[in-house]
């Protein structure tokens, strides 16, 4: 579900700006660390703490917006790639120097233990970070097919030019949607932060495996990112259980190699055409 | 190239061999060591644009060649470094190559993630993440191994400065900015990708070689996302195109920790910060600021031309096309002649411009022949279909060229038969008149022409012959 977050944020900022955002690990990375001193300040409560996590990441995504993303709009996306992979390497070794390399715990959401449900015994913080995320993915997904902002926004992430040409505000609607983005991964940091540990090295991490969900699930496409998300989770999972935490991570990787040499296009086909 | 560069690439190495300390000499030879796998690097993300994040795992590969070669293989250890890369690029090229931008850096990123899991976890092989040491023995050290390392960049640099400064530094931007455009040309992208991806894992192999003779150690951080962070941004920060970007981004790499050795790890952030403010507000870089390229010469109309001599027949028999369910073309046929000018009309989504793509080769038919004097061209990509003799326009201009330059480029290449794409489509009446005046000429030099219009008026007056299509049919 974290992952699905992730994903999810990676998509927005992508569909925004039309190129891959390597700084959205970092930015997962920096939710998680945010949350970890959040707590040794105000010693305030997970589930408290994650709106504030959610404002100041939201925030971190507007100033990706505004450095990274949108002076580079006109220029070939490999421009954007570099500009946020430095932003990324950036936030990487802020944390480092603020943080040392020790890993955190973030706070957790819920207390740990178990709760009975309907005779099924189920962990209460896997359980508290479904209640958080499913919520929020349905809000982005209301915002984005149900309301006119939502509507721009889409306006904008098919096509910029036209969505110019029609008086939407193009700029402003791409710095909403890493706003969006960040808020998301401020939430996913928090929430892995707690099950895996903060480590500022982790963002590329973050950031590969949100790339391969879309990417497998349709560039662009945020169902099929969610699915991507899952099913890479699924996937590790099994995999892991039989050969172990790093080979489960080769096989993703050969599997990732494998797809993209027999549909170059994504597992579920991306939705743009080529132009001439 | 200017001279002032030949100079700096010259004197660090002498000087550092009689004047340095060999605390200096170490520096030197890292920064030779970068710059080549900068120079490398500069080939496929420079010239073909395509962004490769397996540059630092292949750096890895060689570090690890000559770390479990150099025992039995002495200084050639450094060959078998370059040829590991270049098999690991190799045999990676297959699925890579095909993918477009997004897709490429993800399966470079992947590829690169993938080496560095084997070099922790394959213990056996690698010695797990204590890494291997004492190979350095059986290596030359010291001055040899500077001289040896500035050698292969001052012959790299040079060949590529020297490669790409004529009409294959032009086929390079096309490939960048329009593969398409390419590859309608007669330019065979995927051989360019393909030779520049592991041409430039050579050197980043030969980097790590080196890299790995001047430590002593190999660990699995040669493999990792640092020294590929490293690379990227020292060849944006020296300039990603200028044939001395490399070097002098490595120089900064490599001198920067060392000026500010006090600040600990504070130079990286320092250096992701100086990389960002390149990539804003000066994208040609640092060597591209002292020194600008020069602006690319627009395609110019050719004085004369050549009387072309081959192909003489371009026949299209039953030719049929459908998107997803929609039939684009059905069942059509005609043929065009040398000198001939022909006019193909119909209303928008008649199926015009699939025409062109079909016979371009960038669609597939679905059905029916297309011949040059009886050879198939149906099945041949479109680079092929190109140096047979047959060329097509765009509709839209590269940026920054004029709605003329395309036909130029196309009329310059010397093929028989040229395919227009609305040639007209927003011109002046300056540029209206320039294209009618060429299209005389082409008709007397015995070139094959066929222009797609709306403009039934303006086509008449200059065609022999028209052909309209509507919904896919030859209708007339």
């Amino acid at each position: 579900m974290a992952y699905a977050l992730v994903a999810l944020g990676f998509v927005l900022a992508l569909n925004a700006s039309g190129a891959v955002n390597f700084a959205h690990g970092g930015l997962v990375v920096l939710g998680g660390a945010v949350a970890v001193l959040a707590d040794l300040w105000t010693g305030l409560p997970g589930p408290l703490l994650l709106p504030l996590v959610m404002l100041l990441l939201g925030v971190a995504g507007i100033v990706t917006a505004r450095v990274a993303i949108v002076p580079l709009l006109r220029r070939p996306p490999e421009a954007t790639f570099v500009a946020t992979i430095a932003l990324a390497a950036i936030i990487e070794q802020s944390l480092l120097l603020a943080m040392g390399n020790a890993p955190r715990t973030a706070p957790p959401l819920a207390g740990s233990g178990a709760t009975e449900i309907a005779g099924l015994s189920v962990g209460r913080q896997p359980l508290a970070i479904v209640i958080v995320g499913a919520p929020l993915i349905a809000a982005v997904w209301f915002l984005l097919e149900r309301t006119q902002v939502g509507r721009r926004m889409r306006a904008v992430a098919s096509d910029r030019y036209a969505a110019r040409a029609s008086g939407i505000p193009v700029d402003r609607y791409i710095v909403l949607s890493l706003a969006l983005a960040g808020a998301l991964a401020g939430v996913a940091g928090q929430l892995l932060g707690h099950q895996f540990l903060v480590v500022p090295t982790e963002g590329g991490g973050h950031m590969l495996r949100a790339y391969i969900a879309v990417a497998l699930g349709g560039w662009g496409s945020i169902p099929g990112a969610l699915l991507g998300a899952l099913g890479i989770g699924v996937f590790e999972t099994l995999v892991s259980s039989w050969l172990g935490d790093a080979w489960a991570s080769a096989a993703l990787y050969v599997a990732v190699l494998a797809v993209l040499s027999l549909r170059p296009q994504g597992l579920f086909g991306e939705p743009v055409g080529r132009r001439a | 190239m200017r001279w002032y560069w030949i100079v700096l690439l010259i004197l660090p190495p002498l000087a550092a061999s009689f004047l340095l300390p060999p605390f200096g000499q170490r520096l030197v030879t890292l920064v030779g060591i970068y710059a080549l796998m900068g120079v490398g690097y500069q080939r496929v993300f420079g010239q073909l644009g395509a962004l490769n994040l397996a540059q630092g795992a292949l750096f890895g590969v060689g570090a690890y060649a000559v770390a479990l070669g150099a025992p039995t293989l002495g200084s050639f250890a450094f060959a078998a470094a370059a040829l590991a890369a270049i098999v690991v690029a190799a045999i990676a090229a297959v699925p890579i190559l095909r993918l477009q931008s997004h897709y490429f850096a993800l399966a470079t990123l992947a590829l690169a993630s993938l080496v560095n899991l084997v070099a922790i976890h394959a213990e056996s092989l690698t010695g797990g993440a204590n890494g291997t040491v004492g190979f350095g023995a059986s290596l030359p050290r010291g001055v040899p191994l500077l001289l040896g390392v500035w050698l292969c960049l001052v012959a790299v640099v040079l060949a590529q400065a020297y490669y790409f400064a004529g009409r294959r530094g032009e086929a390079a931007r096309l490939i960048r900015e329009a593969p398409l455009v390419a590859a309608t040309l007669g330019i065979d992208v995927p051989r360019w990708r393909f030779a520049a991806f592991v041409l430039s894992a050579a050197a980043a192999g030969l980097a790590g070689g080196g890299a790995a003779a001047v430590s002593g150690v190999v660990s699995p951080d040669v493999t990792g996302f640092p020294i590929m962070l490293l690379c990227l941004t020292s060849v944006v920060l020296g300039g990603a195109r200028h044939p001395m970007g490399a070097v002098v981004g490595a120089a900064i790499a490599v001198c920067l920790p060392e000026l500010f050795r006090e600040l600990n790890g504070a130079w990286l952030l320092a250096y992701a910060l100086a990389t960002l403010a390149v990539v804003l507000f000066a994208p040609q870089g640092i060597a591209g600021l002292i020194d600008p390229a020069p602006a690319p010469l627009p395609p110019r109309m050719p004085d004369r031309l050549m009387p072309s001599t081959s192909g003489r027949h371009l026949v299209l028999r039953d030719v049929s096309k459908s998107f997803g369910g929609v039939e684009a073309l059905s069942g059509v046929s005609f043929a065009v002649a040398r000198g001939e000018i022909v006019g193909l009309i119909g209303p928008n989504g008649s199926g015009k411009t699939t025409v062109l793509n079909v016979i371009s080769g960038l669609e597939r038919a679905d059905g029916g022949t297309i011949e040059l004097d009886g050879r198939p061209l149906e099945r041949l990509p479109p680079h092929v279909i190109a140096r047979r003799g047959i060329l097509r326009t765009f509709q839209t201009p590269l940026p920054g060229e004029s709605r003329l330059a395309g036909i130029a480029r196309a009329v310059a290449s010397g093929a028989t038969f040229l395919l227009f794409d609305e040639p007209l489509a927003g011109a002046n009446a300056a540029e209206q008149a320039e294209l009618v005046a060429l299209l005389g000429h082409l008709r007397t030099a015995g070139y094959g022409v066929l222009i797609v219009d709306h403009d039934t008026e303006l086509l008449s007056k200059i065609c022999d012959r028209m052909i309209a299509l509507d919904r896919g049919r030859v209708v007339a």
